[in-house]
């Protein structure tokens, strides 16, 4: 019994790349989980799907410019991002469009043309690298620009935590109190960016995004608090991106469909039997008798 | 009341307009500090563009919107709410965000501030809601707890859109006393309301708008109509301006 729980959960990590994508992973665990839950809330759970297409094109750029280089792809990719962003921002803003419009339209432009830049410039192996992750690549360096830029997030959020929860619930409130508040919202398109290239090199591009989104909506049929709902995202990223690793690694198969794969079994859990909203709930709710109702 | 103090809102030959299409022309009138003004009218009459106006959302095609408050003592509570109620997040802490004019993103509260607030929430009577979800509220305990904020927030200017709609007869006897109290205490008030016995109990003046142009009358040329509170708006147009 203990060789195997050995084998299956220790013995792993006596390889360096296992031992850095799990640390990759755990610090990107920290960050992602509560901008997705941020997300989720905003109603704009589409929106980080789409920063993960617009990211490519820069990612593309830098690999064209430097090869399989974390930093020079990640300073494209968070680039490349922000102007899409921004782009998306204005043109909503002159042209009447919703902003989630303008975002699915740049989103499939930028997927297009980072593809078709790989392409021109790499081969197949490079394409699927930059899609769908690879753990074997994770090295010191990228390592390193992980852990930083995770860390920074949980800095900055932990800044304009108040801000984004009242911008969340009622945008008109804090746009009355000052035409300067704007800053809020591009402050959190800016770390949904950084987050995702931070997260493409172990999960890919079109990946990182599903370690965000995932623990945070499963983390809904769990709690009905703020503090609640973040703590537990962040628990299940974290599982999640462990054991998608140990899965990866055991059944060799390709680390980031796992990680998302366990990420989205977490989901699916929840919504079967979780405390709140979930099938099991509404089962429960039926039976219950008035006074337990009450209480609630 | 201070029926003396001069006004902090004042409107000057205003012109508003919605794209191409004018919604009000010649609009003139000063808000008093102390005193609550009802604005009615019809639907489409003009009064959630003027309440744009008023607190800067809409740039005026000529005239002016003058008011010496500052933007973060103004508060407005809109009709149908940008408020999410799906938010994970209890009546206390909505009431604590009031305190942004003063703490912005960053400064933490302090013990007072949790006093100020659960003052505030036993005033308007929801102290047993204060760790309730916003989720679970009524319309009208949801109501109370966003007075609540603009309480905390220290408005001096509050707009309120027909704020009892959707609220029951406890709400809106307390929010009246609240609303009078904060107008004694100097709070420029102003409300769209459409039920005339609100606006009996309440108003010191009534701003009328009508065919694009806004008119002056006093509250009491309008508690005599016993035309129907939906209609009212509409009839009054006609009949009781002469007479105001």
């Amino acid at each position: 019994m203990l060789e195997l729980l050995n084998a299956w959960f220790i013995a792993p990590f006596d390889y360096g790349f296992m031992r850095r994508a799990v640390v990759g992973g755990l610090a990107l665990s920290l960050a992602a989980p509560p901008l997705g839950v941020f997300l989720v809330l905003r109603g704009m759970s589409l929106i980080g799907d789409a920063m993960a297409h617009a990211i490519l094109p820069g990612v593309a750029i830098g690999f064209l410019l430097a090869g399989f280089s974390l930093p020079i792809m990640s300073i494209g990719g968070v680039m490349f991002g922000l102007l899409v962003a921004l782009l998306a921002g204005a043109v909503s803003k002159m042209g009447g469009q919703r902003e989630d419009a303008a975002m699915a339209s740049f989103f499939i432009i930028s997927l297009a043309a980072g593809v078709m830049l790989i392409s021109l410039g790499g081969s197949s192996v490079d394409l699927t690298h930059v899609l769908f992750g690879s753990i074997l690549a994770v090295n010191s360096t990228a390592l390193v620009l992980i852990a930083g830029i995770s860390t920074l997030i949980v800095v900055i959020l932990a800044v304009v935590f108040r801000a984004l929860v009242v911008e969340c619930l009622d945008p008109l409130f804090l746009r009355g109190q000052s035409r300067r508040n704007g800053w809020v919202h591009s402050v959190f398109l800016g770390l949904l960016v950084l987050n995702l290239t931070a997260g493409f090199q172990t999960l890919g591009t079109l990946m990182a995004v599903g370690l965000m989104m995932l623990p945070a909506t499963a983390a809904r049929f769990w709690s009905k608090r703020l503090e609640g709902l973040i703590g537990i995202a962040v628990v299940l990223a974290m599982v999640a991106s462990t054991g998608g690793l140990l899965l990866s690694f055991h059944l060799d198969i390709p680390s980031g469909p796992s990680i998302i794969l366990l990420a989205g079994a977490g989901y699916f859990f929840s919504a079967l039997f979780g405390r709140y909203h979930s099938l099991a709930a509404k089962l429960r709710r039926k039976t219950a008798p008035l006074s337990a109702e009450a209480s609630t | 009341m201070s029926q003396h103090a001069l006004s902090h809102l004042t409107l000057r030959n205003l012109h508003l307009a919605q794209g191409r299409r004018t919604v009000l022309e010649h609009l003139d009138g000063e808000f008093k500090p102390g005193a609550i003004t009802a604005l009615i009218g019809a639907n489409g009459a003009g009064k959630s563009t003027l309440i744009q106006a008023i607190m800067g959302e809409l740039r005026p095609i000529s005239g002016t919107v003058s008011c010496t408050i500052a933007s973060e003592r103004r508060a407005w509570l809109p009709q149908q709410l940008a408020l999410d109620l799906t938010f994970p997040m209890s009546v206390e802490e909505l009431v604590m965000t009031g305190t942004w004019p003063s703490h912005g993103a960053l400064k933490g509260y302090c013990a007072a501030h949790y006093r100020r607030g659960r003052d505030i929430m036993a005033r308007l009577g929801i102290s047993h809601l204060a760790h309730r979800p916003l989720g679970e509220l009524s319309g009208g305990q949801r109501q109370r707890a966003l007075i609540g904020r603009t309480l905390m927030q220290e408005a001096e200017l509050l707009l309120l859109d027909e704020p009892f709609a959707n609220v029951d007869s406890d709400t809106v006897d307390i929010l009246i006393r609240i609303l009078r109290q904060m107008a004694d205490n100097g709070v420029t008030i102003i409300i769209v309301l459409h039920d005339m016995d609100h606006l009996r109990r309440l108003a010191d003046e009534v701003l009328m708008l009508n065919g694009g142009h806004g008119r002056w009358v006093a509250p009491s040329a309008l508690a005599h109509s016993q035309a129907p509170a939906q209609v009212v708006p509409f009839t009054l147009g006609g009949q009781h301006v002469g007479t105001a």
